[in-house]
């Protein structure tokens, strides 16, 4: 089946994209594919740049597996509203509101909700990882 | 086009939570889906009357719910328990309608989408 996933916790106050990622990790192990990651609310902050992630004996850096999934063609797409707001930026959007720099990280891309729409509609099952 | 629920559960401007709840709720009436909001828990302080977001230079929550007819939306719900039990007092300009907990079990259950159910 085709899912569409939607993470609304943010890094490391929220274990939303941890369990977004192995759930997902399960899907395709079972062959079942993802439309797009939708990260609303504050997950968003999934898309910032720049983050070093804690120092514990875990593996705990989350960019790597983002870029994993990007690689398998999943669409990693930030909410604009949610994400203009809290400062995550790309270059186009840098340059309409002139902010000294552009904060989004690489494998993400802006998206407006109606990319959640489309991908809902577009799947055969929608989850969300709430904060 | 599916049927979507729109829950919210979090009182109005301690966050932007309900806020983006509408916002996205909006966008699937834009795409013609079957829209229902749910206010539920803390949620249901949206519906509160003589709300001022401006003192808090945020939008008028309860204004916004007021205008959700001219977005498409004519499906407001909310939890009679949680209104009741918190004694608000809920804005003559909204129309709104307040469900029993077997009743919002019943709107889950016919959605095809649920979102923001548990935050």
């Amino acid at each position: 089946m085709k899912y569409a996933v939607a993470i609304h916790g943010a890094p490391y106050s929220s274990q939303a994209a941890e369990h977004a990622l192995d759930f997902m990790d399960a899907l395709f192990a079972s062959g079942h594919t993802v439309e797009r990651v939708f990260f609303f609310h504050e997950g968003v902050y999934h898309g910032l740049n720049g983050q070093v992630p804690p120092q514990t004996q875990h593996n705990t850096d989350l960019q790597p597996r983002w870029a994993d999934l990007k690689n398998q063609g999943v669409e990693l797409g930030i909410c604009i509203s949610s994400g203009l707001k809290r400062g995550v930026v790309d270059a186009s959007e840098q340059q309409r509101y002139e902010l000294p720099s552009l904060t989004l990280a690489n494998d993400f891309q802006l998206v407006g909700l109606g990319q959640l729409i489309a991908a809902i509609e577009a799947s055969d099952r929608y989850i969300e990882f709430p904060a | 086009m599916k049927r979507y629920l729109f829950i919210i559960s979090r009182a109005p401007y301690g966050s932007n939570h309900a806020f983006e709840q509408l916002e996205a709720a909006m966008v699937a009436a834009a795409f013609d889906g079957e829209v229902h909001i749910l206010l539920r828990d803390e949620g249901v302080w949206c519906l509160q009357i003589e709300q001022n977001g401006a003192a808090v230079a945020q939008k008028t929550l309860s204004k916004v719910l007021s205008a959700l007819p001219s977005f498409e939306i004519e499906q407001l719900h909310a939890c009679e328990r949680s209104v009741t039990s918190r004694g608000v007092g809920v804005s003559p300009e909204i129309s709104v309608g307040l469900l029993s907990l077997t009743q919002q079990t019943q709107l889950i259950g016919e959605s095809d989408i649920v979102i923001g159910g548990q935050s």
